[in-house]
């Protein structure tokens, strides 16, 4: 229930006089280089479960890494396995050692488009204490949910982002289960697709009402492809203009209702007869110079310049 | 001898009746005018997208709408002393609802500045004027308790538009969003109906009945003072009080709202999520929402109440500790209590703004005062935020940004707080002086009837 608003009342108030104040923690760089590299990663358990992202451009080797404090019994051996995807590797069983108080597991996998997932050490003690390692294709940065709105004969904008820049960036229209490239060369009157770095956009223009769809953009890497879906309704000026009127016809009302009835009162106060008005008024304002005494002369004494 | 003969002919505010259906106009009008720029940015990340803007241009729409609402304070005076205040806010309105609506059609940004900014800016500003004004004329007795009623307004406006906002652009995209705010903001006429249908006798005003009202001195004024009055009322500046006033808060702004703007952000920096930074934002909101009413209910009391600019003052320095204690808040429950007894005090300033103002100048001449005053707060109060960004820049911490604003508050508080006892002496003696004047003059005039 609180979610849209809060987020937007934190859109509201973050920076509205100051732009981009805080800084996101950028991941470390993976830079790969032809041929085959090896990139280690490693990760320090203290509790029971950690999870770790890693995000993997191109085929490569990875040496994961893991190092567990372990628990206040300290046992000189315990057993050591890994998981990919929750069912355990086989001959991946190793007995590991205690040293300097802490206990380590390191192996080596061998990362392409098919062999991407969740990969796992476990170090089995009395209970299991594990670090989760996702291994998978950068992610798209904002995740949107709610469709885009935009009016017949106008432009949409809708963009993608990711963390580290893929090689290319390609768009598709779903059309049902099939996806339809978007060629913005070939089409430059209604598509428009810029790129750069890590951001792509794509511009529809002349919207018509057949262009309401999925738009998928699809971040190219050389492992696999990230995709991200946005959904874009295209609706016409009637639909605003129904609540615009209902509202516009509620204040004409209200007003003149209270155009009338400041009439009404007005006309109830001058048909009474004028004397016995103004003596009220007198006898009126008498009372409450009685009643307010104390208080107005503390005010007058302040009003005064 | 009473000064019951003379004040016959005084007008005396009602202090309730329609009254409230005012203090319901006025509370409609502040809660659009505060709280609308701030609420219109949940579509500025679309519309950045749309033109290819970047976020310093988009967010350059709200700071001119605001730079607009606070600039055309005197525009808004003069016009009223001109015209009278019924042409102006319903004037006020439609500009609101036109420059939205034409906004929605706009491609450029320009366009957007213009009609969002500029023609909705100046709007609010007609819109908001005359309705902070019209309380002083209906309530004298429970007036701080109306105007804290009416300021109560801007959070509550702030914490319902923002989840409209966010509907409407769900459902209608940007354009037919502001299409239909357009609309709403019509309901600024409906809310003027409100504020200007004359629910109090005509008075009938003769000079020497003015100067009963606000003491003799001004008796000697309004024949120089006549020709100046259908501007704007210049002389406020030889006024003690205006002045003091306007100094103190014209340092006070400067580090009023840069606390507010960079909660989250700061929040952030200490690690939790965007959801709970946004929270805090809530709850101060919602906190201040209580505090306002609640401050005006305070005022309102016998203790307080002749002594109301002792009050502000505590206010603003109680403001300026939050501020200077947050850098020891630790972990989200320090924090979430900062942000607790930060919108109580950001609420308590807020609700006494006006009313200190009122309770300084008298009714007659707030309008001009606060067009004055306006306009001069616009400085700081747009420059505050940057400087504080500037700072948070430098240092790469919140902690000085919150020192220097917990500094810069309680200074002004202590400096309004000094200067009100100075005030408030040069006044008692005034009133004693007069007092001797006024019982002559008084039996003239009895024997002149």
């Amino acid at each position: 229930m609180f979610s849209p608003w809060i987020l937007s009342l934190q859109l509201i108030l973050f920076p509205l006089f100051w732009r981009g104040l805080y800084t996101t923690e950028t991941n470390p760089q993976l830079v790969l280089t032809d041929p085959v590299t090896t990139i280690f990663k490693s990760a320090v358990l203290k509790g029971d479960s950690l999870v770790e992202k890693v995000e993997i451009l191109k085929p490569i080797d990875l040496e994961l890494a893991c190092t567990w404090t372990g628990n206040p019994n300290k046992l000189p051996n315990i057993t050591g396995y890994w998981r990919k995807d929750g069912s355990e590797i086989t001959n991946s069983r190793l007995t590991v050692q205690l040293e300097n108080e802490q206990y380590n597991l390191k192996r080596v996998f061998r990362i392409t488009g098919d062999t991407l997932g969740n990969y796992s050490c476990i170090f089995s003690d009395t209970d299991e204490a594990k670090i989760d390692f996702n291994v998978a294709a950068p992610e798209m940065d904002d995740k949107k949910d709610k469709p885009v709105v935009a009016y017949v004969g106008d432009s949409v904008a809708v963009a993608c982002k990711t963390k580290l820049p893929p090689n290319t960036w390609l768009w598709y229209k779903a059309n049902g289960t099939e996806q339809e490239l978007i060629n913005a060369t070939t089409d430059p009157l209604r598509y428009k697709i810029s790129v750069d770095g890590n951001t792509t956009k794509l511009t529809v223009m002349n919207l018509t009402e057949e262009d309401s769809g999925v738009y998928v953009c699809s971040a190219i890497y050389n492992i696999k492809a990230s995709v991200s879906r946005v959904e874009v309704r295209v609706i016409t000026f009637m639909e605003p203009l129904k609540p615009f009127v209902a509202i516009v016809a509620e204040v004409i009302i209200l007003v003149l209702l209270i155009l009338f009835y400041e009439r009404w009162s007005s006309r109830k106060s001058s048909n009474s007869p004028t004397e016995n008005g103004v003596h009220a008024e007198q006898t009126h304002k008498l009372t409450r110079e009685g009643n307010n005494g104390m208080d107005e002369n503390t005010t007058t004494r302040q009003r005064k310049i | 001898m009473s000064p019951a003969p003379a004040s016959i002919l005084r007008d005396t505010p009602p202090d309730g009746g329609w009254g409230w259906a005012v203090v319901f106009g006025a509370f409609i009008s502040i809660g659009f005018s505060y709280a609308f720029p701030k609420a219109l940015t949940v579509f500025f990340k679309d519309i950045q997208l749309i033109f290819g803007a970047s976020y310093s241009q988009i967010a350059w729409i709200s700071s001119i709408m605001l730079a607009a609402m606070y600039a055309g304070g005197p525009i808004s005076s003069i016009l009223v002393n001109r015209y009278g205040s019924r042409p102006v806010v319903i004037a006020g309105g439609v500009m609101c609802g036109v420059g939205m609506v034409t906004a929605s059609f706009g491609n450029t940004i320009t366009h957007l500045y213009i009609c969002v900014g500029v023609i909705g800016g100046f709007g609010l500003s007609f819109n908001l004027q005359p309705s902070v004004t019209i309380i002083g004329k209906y309530f004298q007795v429970k007036r701080p308790l109306a105007n804290g009623l009416a300021m109560a307004g801007s959070p509550v406006f702030l914490c319902t538009l923002a989840p409209i906002n966010q509907f409407l652009f769900n459902q209608f995209g940007w354009r037919g969003s502001f299409f239909i705010l357009g609309a709403l903001l019509l309901n600024c006429c409906v809310a003027e109906q409100l504020t200007q249908t004359n629910g109090i006798p005509k008075k009938p005003t003769t000079d020497r009945s003015e100067a009963q009202v606000n003491g003799h001195n001004t008796q000697l004024e309004k024949g120089c003072l006549d020709n100046f009055n259908k501007f704007l009322d210049l002389s406020l500046f030889k006024h003690r009080g205006f002045l003091i006033y306007i100094i103190g808060n014209a340092v006070m702004f400067f580090g009023f709202f840069a606390p507010v703007v960079f909660l989250a952000p700061y929040a952030l920096s200490h690690g939790f999520d965007e959801f709970s930074s946004a929270f805090l934002l809530s709850i101060m909101g919602f906190v201040d929402m209580f505090a306002r009413p609640l401050t005006g209910l305070m005022a309102n009391t016998k203790w307080i109440r002749p002594r109301i600019q002792y009050f502000f003052s505590f206010a603003i320095i109680y403001n300026g500790i939050c501020h200077l204690l947050c850098p020891l808040a630790s972990g989200y429950g320090g924090l979430a209590a900062y942000s607790v007894f930060f919108g109580i005090a950001f609420g308590m300033v807020c609700a006494l703004l006006f009313e200190t103002l009122m309770d300084l100048v008298g009714p007659q001449r707030f309008s001009s005062a606060v067009g004055l005053a306006t306009i001069i707060e616009c400085c700081p109060v747009l420059l505050g935020p940057p400087i504080g960004g500037a700072l948070v820049d430098t240092f790469g911490d919140y902690k000085y940004l919150y020192l220097m604003c917990g500094a810069v508050m309680v200074s002004a508080g202590l400096f309004l707080f000094v200067m009100n006892i100075y005030n408030y002496r040069m006044l008692e003696r005034e009133r004693r002086q007069e007092e001797g004047q006024c019982f002559l003059k008084d039996a003239f005039i009895v024997i002149r009837f």
